[in-house]
């Protein structure tokens, strides 16, 4: 299908802390406790609207156990942004935030938009990590935050897409090379078709497939 | 067979406190296998058919296509494996080439338990380290790796009929094994890698003896896999990646444009030689040749798939992309993957140890001259039964007679290793007379004792 524009995605953090529950519910919106450990690398794509544009993501989901952190480092290269995770229930995987962050800011490309977020919200009588405290963390470290359950869907796609926003909008800025496909951004035949002729300010064209 | 689930696990050992025994972990079969969502729709009593290797559902379900072998030539089949399990040393040692043929046509699943725990060795290990395993279960383990180990769990082969139910029998022995193995070694720890390798184990034997069979798979076959940092598996990465270059130039091309570095999608296929990729008829079938034969078939498989998935230039037209190239060799259709034809490609496919050894050799130069010195030094990575066998022969406290002509003669015989049969019936001799339990180990310094008079009594006629 023809898109505007394709972002890559990352999704990291501790083992268990749900990336896999929650990139499903995001592509195929439903929640599946039975599932395989990742090892390695998943995948998952979906495609999105922003002010009026096709947007595919290409998500890629990560392995979490530190044994992998060296193979993970791997896939930061040509993100446009990540999906940071942590579980509410668990405090370590609260604390162990500072050294997924420096990985990821290390590995990626400096204007990548990193998302951090609090899942499993469902699971409110066993909250190890306080809302507020998230929100501290981000607000340090310049992230956005949100808190999510994949269990429940509640404010997964608002996660997804609001990283999503902040990305078009650096787009939009001029603070992304989109032309260098290693920001983890691609113009889609669409968008670059339109774009020669109206220089990109009305989308929506059915003009897909044009070049090659 | 019909498989009953059951609500609760009232019935069930409670040597791991930690597991309630819910059928939570069920929820996501439905009907066709197919996922139904919560776990409030499964209550009481359900009835699953389970295909013939145990699974309820998922992806590796068999929809029965598989064929089944005539009764007659399996009954066959068995006779001879229990002809060998009989003389299981002599078979290794002398007539090698033919267990390796066996292997390749598939162990009969009745005996298949045992075969792999003989061609690995961990037979063996089992045997000489009584009580030991009841050892480690007894010690407290490490609380970090404990933690990690539970939550996997319920997240290997949910769909299979041992591990579905939490806190069942099989996530219980899985429990264990992984456990016993972080005791066992420490300085390892646990991997997540490994355990879906030691639930394939469990799924044919009890857990003491899938233990052993782990630690030879770990330690023996693919040495370094699950340590930290896994160099090892880059490093094997790397390999197999320029071996690719020799067999499908093709398929090399397209994932050098897209830049597809190895990592990307041999890393689960490797550490879990493959028993979350291919139908599980296949699977079993390269795990028979993996015992036998070792690590060459893990990268025969891996460069078969490629030739298959990337081959031609109709397939590389549909996954003109980085994205579309992962999703594709993520979602191998298994019609391209059938047992049979898939062990015919592996077993015709020209790469052999020394290849991979050479260009082993040749990435540990690279690795160094670009990442520095390996900071992880796994142990030595033996090839199959075979190796196993003569690493043992050697190994293994020398006769007490004389050492320099024996390791003599070992030296030269190695020198000439498989150069042909005669030598490898010779070298099978050696092995058994040099093994350590054995009374032929007097005869063969009398043997020596007779070579070397023989020797000086021609040397003497000449002059």
């Amino acid at each position: 299908m023809a898109y505007a524009y394709l972002f890559k995605y990352i999704i990291i953090g501790d083992t268990g802390v749900g990336k896999s529950c929650l990139l499903l519910q995001f592509t195929d919106k439903r929640f599946q406790p039975v599932h395989d450990l990742t090892i390695g690398v998943e995948f998952g794509a979906r495609m999105i609207t922003i002010d009026g544009k096709q947007i595919k993501l290409q998500i890629w989901d990560t392995a979490g156990q530190e044994s992998f952190r060296s193979i993970t480092r791997s896939y930061y290269r040509g993100a446009a942004g990540a999906l940071l995770v942590y579980d509410i229930t668990r405090r370590d995987t609260f604390n162990h935030l500072t050294t997924w962050l420096e990985d990821a800011r290390q590995h990626s490309n400096s204007n990548m938009v990193i998302m951090l977020i609090g899942n499993k919200s469902d699971l409110e009588s066993r909250r190890e990590v306080k809302k507020e405290e998230g929100e501290a963390f981000a607000r340090e470290h310049g992230l956005i935050f949100m808190e999510t359950s994949a269990k429940t869907a509640s404010n997964v796609e608002e996660a997804f897409i609001n990283t999503a926003k902040e990305i078009y909008e650096k787009i939009q800025e001029g603070v992304f090379d989109i032309n260098n496909e290693a920001n983890g951004i691609k113009i889609g035949p669409q968008h670059a078709a339109t774009n020669s002729t109206l220089s990109g300010s009305q989308g929506g064209q059915q003009a897909g497939g044009g070049c090659c | 067979t019909l498989f009953l689930l059951r609500e609760g696990g009232e019935d069930l050992p409670r040597s791991a406190s930690m597991m309630s025994g819910t059928l939570e972990s069920l929820s996501g079969i439905g009907e066709d296998g197919s996922s139904i969502g919560s776990d409030s729709e499964i209550n009481g009593l359900a009835v699953r058919r389970t295909d013939k290797y145990g699974f309820l559902g998922g992806t590796q379900y068999s929809e029965g296509s598989d064929k089944d072998i005539r009764v007659d030539v399996a009954r066959q089949r068995e006779m001879k494996w229990l002809d060998m399990f009989n003389n299981w040393d002599k078979w290794v040692s002398r007539r090698f080439q033919k267990v390796k043929l066996r292997c390749r046509k598939g162990i009969p699943s009745s005996l298949r338990a045992k075969a792999w725990q003989l061609l690995s060795n961990s037979k063996e290990l089992l045997d000489s380290n009584p009580g030991r395993f009841e050892e480690l279960e007894r010690e407290p383990g490490d609380p970090k790796w404990l933690d990690i180990i539970e939550k996997d769990l319920h997240r290997q082969f949910p769909f299979h009929e041992m591990f579905a139910a939490r806190g069942g029998h099989g996530q219980q022995d899985l429990f264990r094994v992984l456990k016993a193995y972080t005791v066992y070694r420490p300085e390892e720890g646990y991997c997540q890698a490994q355990a879906p390798v030691a639930a394939v184990l469990l799924m044919h034997m009890p857990a003491e003896h899938a233990f052993w069979c782990l630690v030879q798979i770990c330690e023996t076959y693919l040495p370094g896999y699950y340590s930290a940092g896994l160099e090892a598996i880059q490093l094997d990465g790397e390999i197999f990646f320029s071996l690719l270059r020799r067999v499908c130039p093709m398929a090399y091309r397209h994932l050098k444009k897209f830049k597809i570095d190895p990592i990307l999608y041999m890393t689960e296929w490797f550490m879990c030689v493959f028993s979350r990729t291919l139908p599980w008829a296949s699977v079993l079938r390269v795990w028979d040749m993996f015992f036998c034969e070792g690590v060459k078939i893990v990268f025969r498989v891996g460069l078969v798939l490629l030739k298959q998935m990337l081959g031609s230039v109709e397939k590389l037209r549909e996954v003109q992309g980085m994205y579309e190239t992962m999703e594709r060799l993520r979602n191998i259709p298994p019609e391209s993957i059938r047992e049979d034809l898939l062990v015919q490609e592996v077993v015709s496919l020209a790469v052999t140890e020394a290849l991979i050894e050479r260009e082993c050799t040749i990435q540990v130069r690279k690795w160094r001259e670009s990442r520095g010195e390996l900071t992880h030094q796994p142990g030595r990575r033996l090839n199959g039964t075979r190796a196993i066998h003569e690493h043992k022969a050697v190994y293994t406290p020398p006769p007490p007679i004389h050492p320099p002509c024996s390791s003599m003669l070992l030296f030269s015989i190695g020198w000439l290793n498989g150069r042909c049969y005669l030598i490898q019936q010779v070298r099978g001799l050696v092995a058994e007379w040099t093994a350590p339990d054995h009374r032929a180990v007097y005869s063969f310094g009398f043997y020596v004792l007779i070579l070397w008079v023989m020797f000086f009594l021609v040397v003497f006629i000449r002059h």
